[in-house]
């Protein structure tokens, strides 16, 4: 054994920029993510050049995935052309040499902070999205220690709890983001940031998802055809936002998520949240041949 | 400007490896095609010195050393890479415990796709349920269901040549 070789040539940069004991690192939690589905696994979670909190978490699952044949669509808010989106995409393909696109239909791989797209996507699609706190049991138990002894012990009575106050006081469930969920039956994960709206999407879907944070240096994956059962009293059903009546003012799409924009008199007017779709639905009604996917909401209304 | 890195040979082969396992784990039952034979990729595509191997191939042994990862029996090993299944051995393998599940060992078993017994897998990444044949012996079968009291348990990557075959812990294997 000699020196050179225990080193391999010089190289100016790591191909997509983490370096290869990162990856290795990241490739064998998220093979144990996928193999215990909504548990969190910690990981070492390495410097990239973006504050914690940025997406740095899903950034690093999708360097680790990336390659030249791949295709990346990065969202925020269901927006492409967003300046963390944007950025983050733009960087993403300047060190791993992938293709861009805002399609949903082409892109391999997604990052997403706080949206799962409309269209409906298929079994070769990986969706990574950016999770702030990956812990549904902070706002019960602020000690990590405890908190994972009740992971441990699937002892979920305290969520369960917070909905009920939130029946007691308000009428309805007031969690509008992140809403816990079972996972495969065992684990309640919380799904990122994303609406109620997006919860049903991720429940028996064909695509694959990652949820990494970064900052909390934790990562967790809903493998395709896996169980997420929103956490919910059999006596009061599950419900989305009320948004299967609003249309979008610029493209006259209906029954998506929508922005609310509020208007110098008070009232409110809408865009569709997906940009892309609310783009794609302008070009067609332009009269341009635009692919547009099957949708998981048709006429407002759930349908999978 | 920048300019593009292009990924090496061995960061191109890590990286379709590493595909292949990833969704050999999230479809579990579907074969998938890891670009080189044997069990050489997947030491490369996920040990260093991180890691405590235990493997029964002489072939394999320098490789597994070259990575740096420190060798070790099967009761500490979190990764094992098995050319022929001793299944009395495998009684202590890593499980993990259900405070820390990810502490439940990778088992990398070189195993012939297509012939043997006759399974059935069901759970999370099956559609409904899948049906396989593999040349592991039934009480091995009995053995990971004694031991995969989920969330514990460990996770297997079968290879036959190029091809791979995942079965998580989180899979349900009925020996028909």
């Amino acid at each position: 054994m000699s020196l050179s070789s225990l080193t391999k040539p010089w190289a100016a940069t790591s191909y997509g920029f983490l370096d290869a004991s990162a990856k290795r690192e990241l490739r064998r939690k998220m093979l144990k993510a996928i193999a215990v589905p909504g548990c969190q696994m910690p990981y070492a979670s390495r410097e990239v050049p973006m504050a914690r909190g940025w997406g740095t978490g899903g950034l690093q699952v999708t360097l680790t995935l990336v390659n030249p044949a791949s295709t990346v669509k990065v969202i925020d808010q269901g927006a492409d052309d967003g300046v963390n989106a944007a950025s983050i995409r733009r960087f993403i393909s300047r060190v791993s040499g992938a293709s861009e696109t805002w399609d949903t239909l082409g892109a391999s791989i997604i990052q997403s902070r706080h949206r799962v797209p409309e269209e409906t996507l298929r079994e070769d699609q990986i969706l990574v999205l950016q999770v702030p706190n990956p812990e549904p049991l902070r706002g019960v138990e602020p000690n990590m220690s405890i908190a994972r002894q009740m992971h441990a012990d699937a002892d979920y009575g305290r969520l369960w709890l917070t909905l009920y106050e939130q029946l007691v006081r308000k009428g309805r469930i007031m969690q509008g983001a992140a809403y816990p969920s079972l996972v495969n039956g065992r684990h309640v994960m919380t799904p990122s940031p994303i609406p109620r709206w997006d919860v049903p999407k991720l429940n028996m879907a064909k695509h694959l998802t990652f949820l990494s944070a970064g900052r909390e240096k934790r990562l967790h994956a809903v493998p395709p055809y896996t169980k997420v059962e929103p956490l919910v009293f059999s006596d009061r059903p599950y419900r989305v936002e009320d948004h299967q009546q609003l249309v979008c003012r610029r493209s006259g799409i209906a029954g998506y998520f929508m922005n609310e924009i509020p208007q110098d008199d008070g009232s409110s007017s809408f865009e569709v949240s997906d940009s892309n779709l609310g783009i794609k639905a302008i070009r067609r009604a332009e009269g341009e041949t635009v692919d547009i996917g099957q949708t998981w909401y048709r006429g407002g209304e759930f349908s999978a | 400007m920048l300019t593009v890195s292009l990924p090496d040979a061995a960061e191109a082969r890590c990286n379709k490896t590493f595909e292949a396992l990833m969704w050999a784990m999230a479809r579990p039952g579907q074969v998938r095609d890891m670009g080189e034979p044997g069990l050489a990729p997947v030491v490369e595509a996920l040990i260093d010195r991180e890691c405590v191997v235990h493997s029964d191939s002489a072939t394999l042994a320098p490789f597994i050393a070259n990575t740096g990862a420190t060798p070790g029996t099967i009761e500490m090993a979190d990764h094992l890479f098995h050319e022929t299944l001793d299944i009395e051995a495998l009684v202590s393998v890593r499980c993990g415990t259900a405070l820390y599940p990810d502490d439940g060992a990778t088992v990398v078993l070189q195993a012939a796709h297509g012939s043997g017994t006759r399974l059935r897998l069901s759970g999370p990444g099956v559609d409904g349920v899948c049906d396989i044949t593999l040349a592991i012996p039934p009480a091995f079968w009995s053995l990971r269901a004694a031991l995969c009291a989920y969330p514990e348990g460990f996770d297997l990557l079968l290879v036959d040549a190029r091809a791979v075959i995942g079965i998580p812990r989180s899979t349900h294997v009925e020996v028909l």
